[in-house]
């Protein structure tokens, strides 16, 4: 599924990120990204996440290839969840430089909003950091009021939230 | 499991959401953010789940849940491993809930749109903390435990005072001593007018005494009609509340016969405590602090506690007082002092009162006033009891039974703060004396509709 220009606009916000993975016995595990890559189809994007933060990440995508992603943008709560199949790639330096740049401007967004920092913190590393390649097979409102949950790009979207 | 949920009481205020991450049963997860996470005991918590549709669907199809929980002092987060159990929209466990999430929807100011429809109870099968990149301690999280020897003293102190005055005093200056916060309101409910007014107050530029909140508005009125503790742990995040209150500055009293609210204009969190006695809710205990999260668990239910003695001391003190007054009063006329006159005008359609043109006080205190004054005029005595008080306000003011003594300490303290020339002194249980700086002159029919 190929993001639209209004979705490739809101990727330009500072934005939270957080993921939900499941192992082969159905439990799901969960997790905050601290970077992503739109790449070029717009069919696909890449998510960093630390390993040494939440490992259970990296573990459930090798078993079961499944993800899903939610980007909140904190200013208006603005929100979009993708979902599909994903398989690690090798973390490159430039990973980490798209890492750094995530985190400050969430970090910035958050205590602009009235968060202080020493409670950001620990929430947002790239210690370890791992990057999962996402083919987006969904794309879910997830703003909340009328349009939550409506599956982006059908009159009658499946609900999901 | 090692750590427990009551851990992790920072976790369940509200103001940092939850994660929850769900997977339907072919697999595919989900993930959402979520703003209400109730513990229910030491293995169960709550969750509503009216905006969750995918979620719910999920969770009924696979009930294994995970939730990723913040501590809203420290930043910290938990992992919790959690299982459905089962759905409930009725009962006492529900209601419960339902009044957790109106208090910390407050919050957000989200109160009247989160109304719970049903609830989902999960058992908690593990809970882990999540490494964080740097070293988590707030000055908050260090704070020492409450001291129960301190508010065992304090406890048995307040008993002991027999006197609204000295009730009032001894639970300001016990949470002030136990709890170290330092700004606190005693508001004592008015049946008569609907309203609760400041009756004690420390650590405000103004005292705010006699200012008033009507109904159930905000924190403080909504404390009251509940019945229920309800605070607020950080303002960032919230229209500040009691926007129905007056907030006229000191020199409009005279002509809007209104005491501004008290303000501490840079709050991060409030609590308002009800002071219940008997079932019933004589007053509301209300604390600021510039801290966010400056209520833990522990000092909201120290709160509980110190409000619940001090509201039953003062239906004693009501009901002692009552008795005391049965004994024979030896009221004598007493020659007028000299001095200049001290003009007294009393507005009967709120029973507001000035004293040489200054705005005292309205309502049961008003009245009380008024009484005084007629009765020295007509038998030229300056000794009162509340017994004759509670007879004469009784048929038109039947709830005086039950708080004659808060609304004449109301009245005495109005007079000392606004440096009248009248003083009301306690001469003895259940008796007062008025004491003027000249000959008192009542005007009680001139201008009563401004």
């Amino acid at each position: 599924m190929r993001l639209d220009d209004r979705l490739h606009d809101f990727f330009n916000r500072p934005l939270m990120c957080i993921i939900a993975v499941a192992d082969n016995t159905g439990r799901p595990s969960a997790g905050r990204g601290v970077g992503f890559q739109l790449l070029e189809d717009y069919e696909r994007i890449d998510v960093i996440f630390s390993a040494w933060q939440w490992p259970r990440l990296e573990t459930c995508i090798r078993q079961t290839g499944r993800i899903a992603a939610t980007f909140v943008s904190p200013s208006d709560y603005v929100s979009y969840q993708l979902k599909g199949f994903a398989a690690m790639r090798e973390t490159e330096t430039a990973d980490f430089d798209r890492a750094h740049c995530f985190m400050t401007a969430a970090t910035d967004e958050l205590e602009s909003l009235g968060v202080p920092r020493r409670l950001i913190e620990p929430w947002l590393t790239a210690r370890e950091a791992r990057v999962a390649r996402l083919a987006i097979s969904e794309i879910y409102v997830q703003t909340p009021g009328p349009l939550a949950g409506m599956l982006v790009g059908e009159q009658f979207g499946t609900r999901s939230q | 499991m090692n750590l427990r949920l009551s851990d992790l009481s920072a976790c369940f205020e509200g103001v940092i959401p939850s994660i929850i991450a769900t997977a339907s049963a072919d697999g595919m997860p989900n993930i959402s953010y979520l703003s209400h996470v109730v513990r229910v005991d030491e293995e169960h918590v709550a969750l509503s789940n009216q905006f969750f549709a995918k979620t719910a669907a999920n969770v009924r199809a696979n009930p294994k849940v995970t939730l990723i929980l913040v501590d809203g002092f420290t930043g910290d987060q938990f992992l919790l491993d959690i299982g459905f159990v089962r759905s409930i929209d009725a009962g006492a466990l529900f209601d419960k809930i339902a009044r957790q999430l109106k208090a910390s929807s407050a919050q957000v100011g989200m109160s009247d749109v989160m109304r719970l429809r049903s609830a989902d109870i999960f058992r908690v099968h593990g809970i882990e903390k999540v490494p964080s990149p740097v070293e988590t301690a707030s000055p908050m999280a260090s704070r020492a435990p409450v001291s129960l020897p301190a508010l065992a003293e304090a406890l048995k102190a307040i008993e002991q005072q027999a006197e609204a005055d000295e009730i009032i005093d001894s639970l300001l200056g016990a949470i002030q001593r136990v709890l170290g916060y330092g700004n606190v309101l005693v508001l004592i409910h008015d049946n008569h007018r609907g309203c609760l007014i400041t009756t004690g107050s420390i650590g405000y530029q103004r005292s705010g005494l006699g200012s008033e909140i009507a109904g159930s508005d905000g924190l403080i009125g909504a404390a009251a009609t509940s019945g229920q503790t309800i605070k607020v742990s950080d303002m960032s995040r919230v229209r500040r509340f009691g926007e129905a209150i007056v907030l006229e500055a000191e020199g409009a009293e005279n002509t809007s016969r209104t005491v501004a609210f008290p303000q501490l204009p840079t709050a991060m969190s409030q609590i308002a405590v009800p002071m219940t006695a008997g079932g019933t809710v004589m007053g509301v205990l209300f604390i600021e602090s510039t801290e966010r999260l400056a209520f833990r668990e522990e000092d909201e239910a120290a709160l509980e506690i110190l409000a619940g003695q001090a509201a039953s001391a003062l239906r004693a003190s009501e009901r002692e007082a009552a008795a005391a007054e049965m004994r024979p009063a030896v009221l004598l006329p007493e020659a007028a002092p000299a001095g200049r006159d001290v003009r007294v005008v009393h507005h009967r359609f709120d029973d507001s009162v000035f004293v040489d043109g200054t705005y005292i006080v309205k309502g049961v205190a008003g009245t009380l006033l008024r009484l005084m004054l007629e009765w020295h005029r007509s038998d030229g005595r300056n000794e009162f009891t509340n017994r004759e008080m509670r007879l004469a306000v009784g048929a038109r003011m039947p709830e005086i039974k039950d708080n004659l003594e808060t609304r004449l300490l109301l009245l005495r303290r109005r007079l000392e703060e606004k440096q009248a020339p009248i003083r009301l002194v306690r001469v003895g249980r259940g008796r007062v004396r008025l004491e003027a700086e000249g000959p008192l002159i009542l005007d009680a029919t001139a201008g009563d509709y401004p």
